[in-house]
């Protein structure tokens, strides 16, 4: 018997994808299939939160955890 | 420059707003009180665009240095809420106002021949940007010095901030509040600002009321008017703070002679002479032409006159001249501090000049001018880019004010390097200068002289020798004529503080080349020593060619997806590490170091993480200096990359971001740094703007910044390179390097090697062992196999560690990484020993040497 799931086609750069795969490593519950570096497919619906949660951390990226008292 | 058109509109920036509101609704926007020029939306076009531009520049560069004007400039003292007299300066709203905010200046008229006037001004905060472009720039740049602070100064638009401490500094050397009111409003395109009026009045109204006077060593508040004085002690901050059981005020008289001294009493009247002086100063001021040489004239002829008014003053204890020093601040009555050295009969003169032959070059020149400015010594911070001769200010600050001299420096290194540049630019009877560190405890031999320490030596509270304690104690007796205080930035206000608590001195002279700290301690010096009194200009300096000219670059490099993977895993601690080991940035580094070696650069690459440093000149077989280093083989290391043309890279820790003086480096490349630290960047900057060549037609210096992409290195470098953005630097963002998979014995090519460099960083660095360092030798790599091969067993890894290998738990082991890893270091001094630098020779013996080494171990093993 065949199971289908509806998936997306994601590509990126391997810094984003690392950080997807990163998000997926808790739960299990965004990827499909890891294809290559630059390639994955993701579940359709998750796509939305993935957004969300890439925005999130991309902010993070550029904005240091535990910033020097800055006079700027 | 907007081009000049006919009936030039008075409005150029508020024409812009004329027209959007003429295209949208013309509602809320009509309301315009300033209807005395009434311009045609056909005319406005040009200007509009140029002014438009402008502004927004302005508003751009305003919003960007806002948070650190506020600081020190009026906007923190509620400038805001200070009634404008010109209330019928209405604001305009229309389509634009909602991106400018508060900062939509247009509703200020522009004066009819703005074009020709350099400046606008910022009404709340007193910022002014200066058109660079502008025919007039030159003067307005001059005046702009003497009054404000500059705080941003790329090609064509500078800004400049007013602040209190520069209009102190701009009244102290002569201008009078109109002078400065009414030259601004020359160089303005816009009216004055009346709140800006009215506070450069206040400002200066105060200034010079109260003076801060050392007298026997103990400190007192003067002031020539009793009033003020009862006003201060009624004061609830200051007022705690007299000394308590000396008498509330003490009234003397002036000495009503020059050079009367009173026995027992020595100090007190050479300073009463002084400071009287000082008071005269103020009156006489008001009355003559801004002319500074006509101003000096009069000064002296009221310097003649004897005045016998009084004196009034009361004593402070030591540790609290900086909380009074702040209060008179805040209540608007700032503590004159200048020391009238000429005039000190008291304190012995010191035998020092400068060598006849010793030129200053203009912009020493004009900094010194700025703390001498009025025949006195004013306290105070000079800024200077690093290689830009900030010692030989402070050797002629010396040389004027000929009195003793306590220098504090940072290390025992720079120590030594300030006795020599005293030595070599004036002449000192090389006993007058004396060195007090923790190896060698001098005196001077005459009645004053030069004393060269460290900050830490005095104000060590710990434990001292007999001999420190001794010296301390001669330090703190006496009475200084100049403390010198050498990279002011990197001490903070604490350390300061007890500097000047325990040694007393009539002026301090403060140098550094970047005064910011990420912190806000550094706020802190302008009441500890003064304000900055002169900052150079880098550019111009460059310019000119007494600083190098750089190149400055970013490199950008990917992390590979194993790294990066890693990264997003690891703590805070560990992405440190993960983004400096970054293997593209190994090989960038690699191929820039190739690429430069090759141009005849001498390089120098610097890290924070001391891991990667040692990881990186190891692989590169390149020496290197950190914290560990000794200091025979610094010595050594050091030497040799100046002198030896086979050592043209030396990496360094960030104990070399400052006072390090190596004039060949000519390219820097930093692999890793200090999260956004401006200052570091700008010190490690300075390590190559001295460069020797850097007169030669033609020639770059050139600073790289080797960032790993889509890490928190990217923020941290834009963060970092602020400062230098401000003083006129461009970077250039490399995203590729071309050819770089060419270089020959690329590091870490194979995503093999990568993978492997990834695991031992993170075993390295989990552990936090030494002796896990990988050792290129073969025994080395099969224990790792071994351990690969053993999978999940990592945890037993210990135990079969130290059954495996013997030679390990003998030492051996890490007898062999000392050897290996060394080598680069360990190298020359061979080589040094050996005579010149026989390549060849020392290689084969080090070959054999290493085949010895190997094969002892492997005996020992074998065992």
């Amino acid at each position: 018997m065949v199971r289908a799931i509806r998936g997306v086609l994601i590509e990126c750069e391997p810094a984003i994808k690392s950080i997807i795969v990163h998000f997926d490593s808790v739960n299990n519950d965004i990827i499909i299939e890891d294809l290559d570096e630059t390639h994955l497919v993701v579940k359709e619906n998750m796509v939305h939160v993935l957004k969300q949660k890439l925005e999130e951390r991309l902010k993070e990226t550029y904005r240091p955890e535990e910033p020097l008292q800055d006079s700027e | 420059m907007p081009p000049k058109r006919k009936a030039a509109p008075a409005q150029g920036a508020a024409a812009k707003a004329g027209r959007t509101s003429a295209m949208s609704t013309p509602g809320p926007a009509t309301p315009r009180s300033l209807d005395g020029s009434i311009m045609s939306d056909a005319d406005e076009d040009f200007d509009e665009d140029v002014t438009e531009a402008q502004k927004e520049r302005e508003a751009l560069l305003g919003k960007e240095a806002d948070d650190f004007v506020n600081k020190f400039s009026f906007a923190g003292k509620g400038l805001r809420t200070q009634a404008d007299d010109m209330g019928q300066e209405l604001r305009r709203y229309d389509a634009a106002t909602p991106f400018f905010r508060k900062r939509d200046y247009s509703h200020l008229p522009l004066k009819a021949d703005h074009h020709n006037r350099p400046l606008w001004i910022d009404p709340e905060n007193g910022t002014i940007v200066l058109e660079r472009f502008s025919p007039l720039a030159e003067q307005a740049t001059d005046f702009l010095i003497t009054i404000a602070e500059p705080k941003s100064r790329p090609t064509f638009l500078h800004e400049y901030a007013l602040t209190t401490h520069s209009l102190y500094a701009a009244v102290s050397v002569g201008l009078r509040p109109k002078d400065i009111i009414n030259t601004l409003e020359r160089f303005l395109k816009t009216p004055l600002p009346a709140a800006v009026r009215k506070n450069i009045e206040d400002t200066t109204k105060s200034y010079g009321k109260v003076k801060l006077v050392l007298k026997n060593n103990k400190y007192f508040v003067e002031s020539v008017d009793a009033d003020m004085l009862q006003m201060l002690l009624k004061d609830p901050v200051i007022g705690a703070l007299r000394v308590h059981g000396s008498e509330q005020i003490t009234t003397s008289h002036a000495p009503t002679m020059v050079g009367l001294v009173i026995p027992g009493t020595q100090n007190a009247a050479g300073v009463h002479q002084a400071n009287l002086r000082q008071a005269e100063k103020m009156p006489g001021a008001n009355g003559v032409a801004a002319n500074e040489a006509d101003l000096f004239a009069a000064l002296n002829e009221e310097d003649d006159d004897d005045d016998k008014e009084a004196v009034h003053a009361f004593e402070i204890s030591d540790n609290s001249v900086e909380t009074v020093q702040k209060r008179c601040l805040d209540i608007g009555f700032p503590i004159l501090e200048e020391y009238d050295f000429r005039n000190d009969d008291v304190n012995p003169n010191l035998e020092i000049d400068l060598r006849p032959n010793t030129q200053i070059r203009p912009y020493q020149e004009k900094s010194l001018s700025k703390m001498f400015g009025n025949g006195r010594a004013k306290s105070g911070i000079i800024v200077l880019p690093c290689g830009a001769g900030k010692t030989l200010v402070g050797i002629t600050a010396a040389c004027t004010i000929k009195k003793g001299i306590i220098v504090l420096c940072t290390s025992s290194m720079s120590v030594v390097q300030w006795r020599q540049e005293f030595l070599k630019w004036s002449n000192i009877n090389p006993d007058d200068v004396a060195i007090f560190t923790a190896e060698s405890k001098q005196k001077f031999s005459g009645s004053t002289g030069i004393i060269v320490t460290t900050y830490s030596m005095v104000t060590n509270s710990r434990e001292r020798s007999h001999d420190s304690k001794k010296m301390m104690d001669f330090l703190r007796g006496r009475e200084w004529g100049l403390m010198l205080l050498d990279e002011v930035h990197v001490v903070p206000a604490e350390m300061f503080r007890r500097v000047i608590s325990s040694i007393k001195s009539h002026s301090k002279l403060g140098l550094t080349a970047t005064l910011l700290r990420e912190d806000d301690r550094i706020s802190h010096l302008n009441f500890l020593i003064g304000p900055k009194l002169y900052e150079a200009n880098w550019m111009e300096l460059s310019q000119q060619g007494h600083i190098a000219k750089v190149q400055c670059a970013e490199v950008w490099c990917p992390m590979p997806t194993e790294f990066y993977d890693e990264y997003l895993r690891a703590n805070a601690r560990m992405k440190r590490t993960l983004y400096a080991m970054n293997p593209r940035k190994f090989q960038a580094c690699q191929y820039l170091i190739n690429y430069h070696e090759s141009r005849g650069d001498k390089i120098i690459v610097f890290s924070d993480e001391l891991y990667s440093l040692k990881q990186y000149a190891l692989k590169l077989k390149k020496v290197f200096i950190y914290g560990g280093t000794s200091q025979a083989e610094r010595m050594q290391v050091l030497e040799n990359f100046q002198h030896n043309p086979d050592v043209n890279t030396l990496f360094l820790s960030k104990i070399g971001d400052t006072s390090l003086d190596l004039p060949e480096a000519t390219c820097l490349i930093q692999i890793s740094s200090h999260f956004g630290s401006r200052r570091q960047e700008a010190q490690r900057l300075g390590r190559i703007l001295r460069a020797k060549r850097r007169n030669d037609e033609g020639f770059n210096a050139f600073f790289y910044s080797l960032v790993s992409k889509d890490t928190q290195e990217m923020y941290y470098s834009s963060k970092r390179q602020a400062f230098l953005v401000d003083q006129g630097y461009a970077f250039k963002v490399i995203t590729q390097l071309a050819n770089i998979e060419k270089t020959p014995d690329l590091a870490f090519a194979t995503p093999q090697e990568c993978r492997e460099l990834l695991q031992r960083t993170l075993v390295d660095n989990e552990k936090g062992a030494e002796e896990d360092v990988e050792t290129d030798d073969l025994f080395g790599r099969t224990r790792r196999r071994g351990r690969a091969g053993g999978g999940g067993g990592r945890k037993g890894n210990g135990v079969r560690r130290t059954a495996g290998t013997l030679g390990e738990l003998s030492g051996g082991q890490d007898m062999a990484y000392i050897e290996q890893n060394k080598a680069a270091n360990r190298g020359l001094r061979k080589g040094g020993k050996a005579g010149a630098g026989a390549g060849g020779q020392s290689g084969f013996f080090k070959k054999i040497q290493r085949e010895k080494d190997k094969s002892k171990q492997a005996a020992r093993a074998g065992q």
